[in-house]
């Protein structure tokens, strides 16, 4: 249903998106998952045609994003980030509108409307002017809108960002149950929140795709392969390039505070690499402040791999 | 067809949902009305038929003036709003976004005229009106009227908020209006000045005679700025 392949989006100075490639399947729920500012809405943005890619392509629904943009907007439904909307409106005549400039046909229409109405239980508010609704209901009015064309996808960009957890829960539910029909690509920096709705995640950070799967399948991968978590006083990009020679590490995860160097080091399939890395230590007279083994949830996943991985990458 | 009436329809909604079709309406019937009675009151006065020019002169400074408030917040108040995402991600074209609201600017301006024809019907009523000229004088506001709004379309498609959208479309409107008091030597300078003057442009129209080249620049304007918000819109998804 989406295709993105080595999609960069480049703003002067910055690299929004750099080089991501997914899939998303019809009738999945896939989750968004990164910090604010890891190139989500960017990503979010060239999918629904609102700006395009620096290099790269990205298909939804079969069409092209740049070439069949037309095909490919009447197709999706998107929220943006912001929700923006027209709100010296009514909520009726608003999805109205929507629904007309969406290409639902006349006769249809009304149907359309009543039946998303429905859907996001705003009935009784239809007659409403927008402005005067609460931040939740809104957030109910963008859904409607997304979905009022019956679009094949719908593209959500933080759809419960800034309400309460009560209505958290309610549009939770709702996102659950347009996955029924829809093929939903929904994005969130808050891990739970995906856990719970998504049947895949996919994880970005700094504009990089770091991790895709199930739930399930990455904290197993991640857990799987023993982590062991190494705080060592000393200069620290010397000592992460002497560790990553011992035997059986597979990759080491390094943040520095002062001269407090903490590594998290992943083993290949699984071995203990405690004692190696010990030996290591010793050899080298390394002040080793804590050596253990690591648990780790899905929390502690995307902590590291959001938080740690820049501190890595910068010089 | 059907996207762009509803996006025009929307377009005008929002005028009449805020005050400022209403006080623009009140303003322009209260100038020209001023206009009017003075030029009624002048021509008995003088014993000479009264004619239907002067009210149509106040009416077109109301249209000048009122320009930059009509236009400045169409693209500007979508880009901060943030609406402009929700509206190029359904299937519209840039082209018809920019094509609605000029249509509906010019909406606008066929329902505040309106009303100030009632002037020359109430001038029929006790003397003789032409009423080709004033038809042409109305064709005259209609055509400025759409060169302005599509110019203010056009600054509002850059700017990101509509009070800059509304300083720089006025800045340019009175730019327009004094263009003819600075001296020119050069003849083609001369000339370009000429076409400029906003002046120029109606005088002819008020007085009953349609200059086909007038005419054809007052259209090309709207065209040629129409054609610049576009593409300042499609740049969006590039830059």
């Amino acid at each position: 249903m989406i295709e993105v392949s080595n999609l960069t989006r480049s703003y002067p100075g910055v690299v929004a998106v750099n080089g991501i490639s997914f899939k998303v399947e019809k009738g999945e729920i896939a989750g968004f998952l990164g910090p604010n500012g890891a190139g989500k809405s960017t990503t979010m943005r060239i999918l629904t045609c609102f700006i395009a890619p620096t290099s790269g392509s990205a298909t939804v629904a079969g069409f092209d994003v740049i070439r069949q943009s037309m095909d490919v907007r009447r197709r999706v439904g998107y929220l943006p980030e912001s929700n923006p909307l027209y709100t010296e409106m009514r909520v009726e005549e608003y999805l109205h509108y929507r629904a007309r400039i969406k290409g639902v046909a006349p006769a249809e229409r009304a149907k359309r409307v009543d039946g998303v109405l429905e859907r996001v239980s705003l009935t009784d508010r239809r007659r409403c002017i927008i402005q005067h609704l609460s931040k939740g209901l809104r957030q109910r009015v963008g859904i409607a809108d997304a979905i009022v064309h019956n679009p094949e996808i719908v593209i959500l960009d933080e759809p419960t960002i800034g309400l309460d957890p009560a209505q958290v829960r309610e549009i939770r539910e709702l996102i659950r149950a347009l996955g029924k029909e829809h093929t939903v690509l929904f994005s969130s920096h808050i891990l739970s929140e995906v856990e719970k709705v998504c049947a895949r995640v996919l994880i970005i950070n700094r504009g990089r795709l770091v991790e895709q799967g199930t739930p399930e399948e990455i904290a197993n991968r991640l857990m799987k392969t023993g982590r062991v978590r190494l705080e060592i006083r000393g200069e620290g990009r010397a000592m992460k390039e002497t560790l990553e020679t011992v035997p059986g590490v597979a990759r080491i995860l390094w943040a520095q505070k002062g001269d407090l160097n903490t590594y998290v080091v992943e083993s290949s399939d699984g071995r203990d690499v405690r004692g190696d890395l010990f030996r290591c230590c010793a050899s080298k007279g390394w002040e080793v402040l804590e050596l253990a083994y690591e648990r780790l949830s899905l929390e502690d996943v995307f902590t590291l791999l959001t938080e740690t991985v820049p501190q890595e990458a910068a010089p | 067809m059907s996207r762009l009436a509803a996006l025009v329809r929307r377009e005008l909604g929002v005028y009449f949902v805020s005050p400022l079709a209403y006080i623009t309406l009140t303003a322009l019937l209260l100038i020209s009305a001023v206009a009017f009675y003075g030029s009624v009151k002048g021509a008995v006065a003088a014993r000479a038929p009264g004619d239907f020019q002067g009210p149509l002169f106040a009416v077109v400074m109301v249209v000048i003036f009122s320009s930059p408030l009509v236009t400045m917040r169409l693209l500007a108040e979508e880009k901060s709003k943030g609406t402009i995402e929700i509206l190029l991600t359904a299937p519209v074209t840039e082209a018809q976004v920019v094509l609605s609201k000029f249509l509906a600017t010019i909406a606008l301006l066929v329902f505040l005229l309106a009303p100030t024809f009632g002037y020359a019907l109430i001038l029929a009523r006790y003397g003789s009106v032409d009423f080709g000229q004033v038809f042409c004088g109305y064709l005259g506001v209609l055509l400025l009227g759409g060169a302005l709004y599509s110019l203010g379309i056009f600054v509002s498609s850059l700017c990101s908020s509509q009070i800059t959208a509304g300083l720089i479309t006025f800045a340019v409107v009175i730019l327009l209006l004094i263009a003819n008091i600075v001296p020119v030597e050069n003849p083609t300078l001369r000339q370009i000045q000429e076409f400029l003057n906003l002046g120029n442009n109606l005088g002819d129209f008020i007085k009953g005679v349609v200059d086909s080249s007038r005419l054809v620049l007052l259209l090309s304007i709207s065209g040629f700025f129409l054609f610049l918000a576009t593409r300042i819109l499609e740049t969006r998804r590039w830059r």
